[in-house]
């Protein structure tokens, strides 16, 4: 007799074979048409809604990847690349999910041919190789130090996305920034820090010309007393602190029990002398202004306006740490250890401004600032969310070009020169949505610099056109999207609902996974 | 079902006899097939997904049987085997369990014929003990033999069936360097390698074939303030286990002060206390600091001020093998023996230098040009986290099999070379028994014909003409003494032929092969001799049964 044997819980399922690729690849290529639109100079901004209510409005593939809600295991890992092309380049997001869905999207037919997946992987991988070293080829230097050259690629890049009839205005911006907070680190090597020390501040308000990239760092707080302390100074000597000037208790649990009365009338004055002590030696070098993080008395407040010093407290950490390498300061923790060294003068000026209804300050025109403030300003606060978003992957773009100074031609072009039949079929379908994107039919082209010109539907010379795209975002664009084809090219199972932990209980599923003997030995002996 | 027409007055089922076996081998059978297509070069991969929603792709067999909770008795015994194998040994994982569950296959049918288990057990027994010796003595070749290319050759055979398989050449090499140079040698004067000492480090982005290996260690933190130089050499390191934060009386102690003008010298005190502390660590020539508490703001600016880079919140076991690789000693307290503090400078570790890099979004330490360089690392790059979590699962199975080889220091050629060489010289052996074990040793040879077979069907190759040539090549090698070569011959799966593997590089340590003999064998024994289940009902139950 055959009983059943349940080896699963029923709670699992599990599917295999050429299901799994199929439904992988469906996935994957639902995940690429869903921002297919997105890509190119003609593309068409998403509009997305969360749970809350609150709207993004992007074409930026990354941005639009990660608010969606996916289940599907496949269709997940793919929207991980795009966070990885965001996180490496933040550049080229879009570009690597339609090329990844086209890769599998290709591999589809030779699976359907009875390929072995392995087969394919590997071709795939020998096409990435043969790419990289074709990209290699075709690429060209370029000098940082142009501006005009700088400009163009810049704006090629941005050209995609909403701001592109601002492009000059927002290549400007990235190129600006980028090149201000950039440290040479010696052979050769320059490294740009975008995450620490550029900030961008979104003021909604005014019109989007008026934005600008000021030099040295701007903060929405005001100072503490805002009758008593200046608000404008010129050469300000910047102090900044990272210890709050109130009275602190000490880190042991200490008890003071008090016998006399005349104690505690001493133990009250001795908070105070200890603030008067800590702004008493603050003062000493003639500060102009004072920073903190943390908290300040309002006791500490009046010393430092009766001293004609400006204050502002509560200050965040890093902008803390931009004010400093903006001014050349040093972040102090203890004022008793202050020295002359620690105090910015960089700044040519401080300034506290009235924005819409919010006080402002800027500590601007500074000598040689290594951290800046990018201002935005537009219609409204969704509208400038995205040009955030663009200004961030413009800013990425020129970090690239400074940290590898080469570029491929764009518009299409460098996808359009493989050896390989279905590695280039998939590549191709970068010019291709660019091409449907702009509604006209796709054509091919034989020259490495032909590409398509987005805006007229024209096969065009992209060296003329001056539409270029960083090297390495290209290159990051080929390996990403071609190694996570292959892997998901490589499953053939998925078993899903598997619990973390198994609760106790729950003994007798309703409908077990059932194998019989006979299933179970399904070994097949595939003749050729 | 199996339960008499006189229930026996156990709360719960009771099963018995064939019933029970059948069902056990037939659970065992459904969890190798689960692994089985993941066997090989040309295996593909599983995707696991949990019920929030987790991701998980593998190759490896324990991962996956590890995850897919398996619930029937028996087959968690296979489960448990294959996680034994993955401590032990580290790869092989897949094999076992498909051969343990052959081997079940087998006996049952010899049972169904009517021999009695314990006979099939000795038989197998038997036939393990005769196949290790078997392997140990006429099939491993030294690795000193063959050199430096066998280890390359055993990590790239041992990656071939994994995501890595593309760039195994890479990847084969980058782990040999890295087993290589945590090689070191212990008071005994034995050799060890101590793949822990590698640190593997995952950051998504690049491909693949950027990963790299890293001589040193590298800390998955940054620096703990902007201020810190990004380099330092050389680096003197100083690795503290405690807090540079304000200093604090353990708890519950507490400090009453007659007099209020104490109370503000308690203040200075705890200030000063860490500042004396840091001073005396600079004072002794170190410009890294790395502790696995906290430091202070206040602290920190006294590192800006010298010039030192400092970590804060390293992990304990990251800070002992940077100890141990740059020399250092983990302080955990500055007091001496006379109640005072010092910090000793013969407590610091030297490295060549030590930087701040940036990796992916992520800022890591990196200590290079280590002292007694005992630690590297290999940082991983990949298109996104779960393709690095399995290049990390195929790296360590590499790792492993490096290490195995180079501490048995013996090699077989894989591709079911073993496995068809034994079955061939096992049959052989059956039949000059004149026991009851015969049978059960004739079914244990051809058992482990399941893993070329596997491999063949994997391939979609045509497995019955693959293994009777591979048998055929092996008879030969085995009767005619100047064939002898021919006893390494195994599959080529790519092409679908037959080929010496040894010289092709398809190789495995001869000790995996060995375990998952043994393993396999211990495993199939454990579970034939079971002939009753009794599954105890739940405590409700017992109402309505009375």
């Amino acid at each position: 007799m055959q009983s059943p044997v349940l080896v699963l819980k029923d709670s699992l399922t599990r599917e295999s074979g050429s299901k799994v690729h199929h439904a992988n690849i469906q996935a994957s290529k639902a995940v690429a048409d869903i921002i297919r639109t997105t890509l190119g100079p003609r593309s068409m901004l998403k509009m997305l809604l969360d749970a809350q209510g609150g709207i993004v409005v992007t074409n930026d593939g990354n941005s639009i990847l990660r608010e969606l809600d996916i289940a599907h295991p496949a269709a997940k890992s793919m929207i991980e690349l795009s966070r990885t092309q965001d996180e490496e380049v933040g550049d080229g997001t879009t570009s690597v999910i339609v090329l990844a869905g086209e890769m599998l999207h290709v591999a589809e037919a030779f699976i359907d041919k009875k390929y072995h997946p392995t087969v394919i992987c590997r071709a795939y991988n020998k096409a990435l190789e043969d790419a990289l070293a074709v990209l290699d080829k075709i690429s060209m230097s370029i000098d940082v130090n142009d501006r005009s050259m700088m400009l163009s690629l810049v704006k090629s890049c941005i050209g995609t996305k909403f701001t592109s009839q601002f492009g000059d205005l927002i290549a400007d911006l990235a190129l600006d920034a980028t090149t201000t907070v950039g440290v040479d680190l010696g052979q050769g090597i320059r490294e740009v820090d975008i995450k620490k020390y550029i900030k961008v501040e979104k003021i909604p308000g005014g019109q989007l010309e008026d934005s600008k990239v000021l030099k040295g760092v701007m903060f929405n707080k005001d100072v503490v007393v805002p009758g008593k302390m200046k608000r404008k100074i010129v050469n300000p000597r910047i102090i900044l602190l990272d210890c709050p000037l109130e009275y602190k208790k000490g880190e042991n649990q200490t008890n003071a029990e008090l016998v006399r009365e005349e104690d505690w009338a001493v133990l009250l004055k001795m908070e105070e002398e200890y603030i008067e002590n800590l702004c008493v030696q603050i003062l000493k070098f003639k500060p102009d202004l004072v920073i903190t993080e943390k908290g300040l008395s309002d006791l500490a407040c009046h010393y430092f306006s009766k001293a004609g010093v400006s204050a502002i407290r509560r200050l965040r950490k890093t902008d803390n740490n931009r004010i400093a390498k903006a001014c050349g300061a040093v972040i102090v923790n203890r004022p008793d250890e202050l020295q002359e060294s620690d105090i910015g003068t960089g700044a040519g000026l401080f300034e506290v401004k009235k924005i819409g209804d919010e006080f402002f300050s800027f500590i601007v025109d500074c000598k040689d600032p290594k951290a800046c403030t990018v201002l935005l300003r537009g219609a409204s606060k969704d509208l400038l969310n995205e040009v955030e978003r663009n200004l961030q992957d413009a800013m990425s773009v020129a970090r690239n070009i400074l940290k590898h100074p080469k570029l491929v031609p764009g518009g299409g072009a460098t996808e359009l020169t493989w050896p390989y039949e279905a590695a280039a079929v998939a590549f191709e379908a970068i010019p291709r949505t660019l091409a449907q994107n702009c509604g006209v039919n796709h054509a091919n082209g034989e020259n490495a610099w032909t590409g398509i010109d987005g805006n007229s539907g024209e096969i065009a010379d992209m060296k003329e056109l001056k539409i270029w795209d960083a090297y390495n975002v290209k290159a990051q664009t080929f390996k990403t999207a071609i190694e996570a084809a292959c892997m998901l090219l490589r499953i053939d199972d998925i078993v899903s609902g598997i619990k973390k932990r198994q609760a106790p209980g729950s003994n007798q599923p309703s409908k077990p996974t059932i194998e019989t003997e006979g299933d179970a030995d399904n070994e097949q002996m595939i003749p050729e | 079902m199996a339960l008499g027409s006189q229930p026996l007055d156990i709360l719960g089922d009771r099963q018995s006899g064939q019933d029970v076996r059948t069902q056990n081998i037939t659970a065992c059978q459904s969890v190798a097939n689960i692994v089985k297509t993941s066997l090989g070069p040309v295996g593909l991969d599983k995707m696991l997904v949990d019920d929030i929603g987790d991701v998980t792709i593998t190759n490896d067999g324990a991962t996956i049987l590890k995850m897919l909770d398996v619930e029937h008795p028996a087959a968690k015994v296979l489960v448990e085997l294959a996680e034994l194998q993955d401590r032990e040994v580290g790869d092989g994982t897949t094999s076992v369990v498909i051969v343990a569950a052959e081997l079940l296959k087998r006996a049952n049918d010899l049972v169904k014929n009517k021999i009695h288990p314990t006979s099939v057990i000795s038989g197998y027994r038997l036939a393990m003990r005769e196949a290790c010796k078997y392997v140990e003595e006429k099939l491993a070749i030294k690795v000193d033999k063959l050199g430096k290319d066998s280890l390359v050759n055993c990590a790239k055979t041992s990656m071939s069936s994994k995501l890595l398989s593309g760039d195994s050449d890479f990847f084969a090499n980058m782990v040999v360097d890295a087993v290589q140079a945590v090689k070191m040698t212990n008071a005994r004067g034995e050799i060890k390698y101590p793949i822990k000492g590698i640190n593997i480090l995952k950051a998504h982005g690049k491909s693949a074939k950027e990963s790299y290996l890293l001589k040193g260690y590298a800390l998955n933190t940054g620096r703990a303030a902007q201020g810190m130089p990004l380099k330092v050499s050389p680096a003197r390191i100083a690795c503290l286990d405690f807090n540079l934060q304000k200093t604090k009386m353990q708890l519950g102690v507490q400090v009453l002060v007659s007099d209020p003008r104490e109370l503000e010298k308690i203040r200075q005190r705890e200030a000063d206390m860490t500042k004396e502390r840091i001073e005396k660590i600079l004072k002794a020539g170190a410009n890294v600091v790395l502790t696995t508490k906290g430091i202070d703001d206040m602290a920190l600016k006294y590192f800006v001020e010298a010039g030192a880079i400092a970590v804060r919140r390293v992990r304990k076991e990251d800070l002992r093998h940077v100890a141990k690789a740059t020399g250092a000693t983990a302080v955990s307290t500055f007091a001496d023996m006379e109640g005072e503090e010092t910090f000793d400078s013969s407590f610091l570790g030297y490295a060549d230098e030590v930087v701040e890099e940036r990796i992916a979004d992520d800022d890591v330490i990196l200590i290079k040009g280590t002292k007694t360089s005992s630690a590297v690392s290999v940082i991983l790059r990949g298109a996104n986290d779960f393709m690095l979590d399995e290049m990390d699962r195929a790296l360590h199975d590499a790792l492993c099999i490096v290490k195995r080889t180079l501490e048995s220091n013996s090699v077989v050629a894989g591709g079911g070379a073993v496995e068809a060489a034994l079955s061939v010289y096992l049959e052989y052996l059956a039949t000059t028994l004149g026991s009851r074990e015969q049978l059960a040793i004739a079914e244990f040879a051809e058992s482990l014909l399941i893993i070329p077979k596997v491999l063949a069907v994997n391939a979609a190759k045509d497995a019955t003409d693959l293994v009777a040539k591979l048998r055929a090549y092996h008879h030969t090698a085995q009767t005619k003494a100047d064939k002898k070569h021919l006893s390494n011959m195994g599959l080529d799966l790519v092409n679908g032929k037959v080929r010496n593997n040894l010289e092709a590089g398809v190789i495995e340590p001869a000790m995996s092969k060995v375990k998952i003999l043994q393993f396999a064998t211990e495993a199939a024994i454990t579970i034939l001799r079971i002939d009753d289940m009794i599954k105890l009902a739940k405590d409700e139950s017992q109402d309505g049964q009375d």
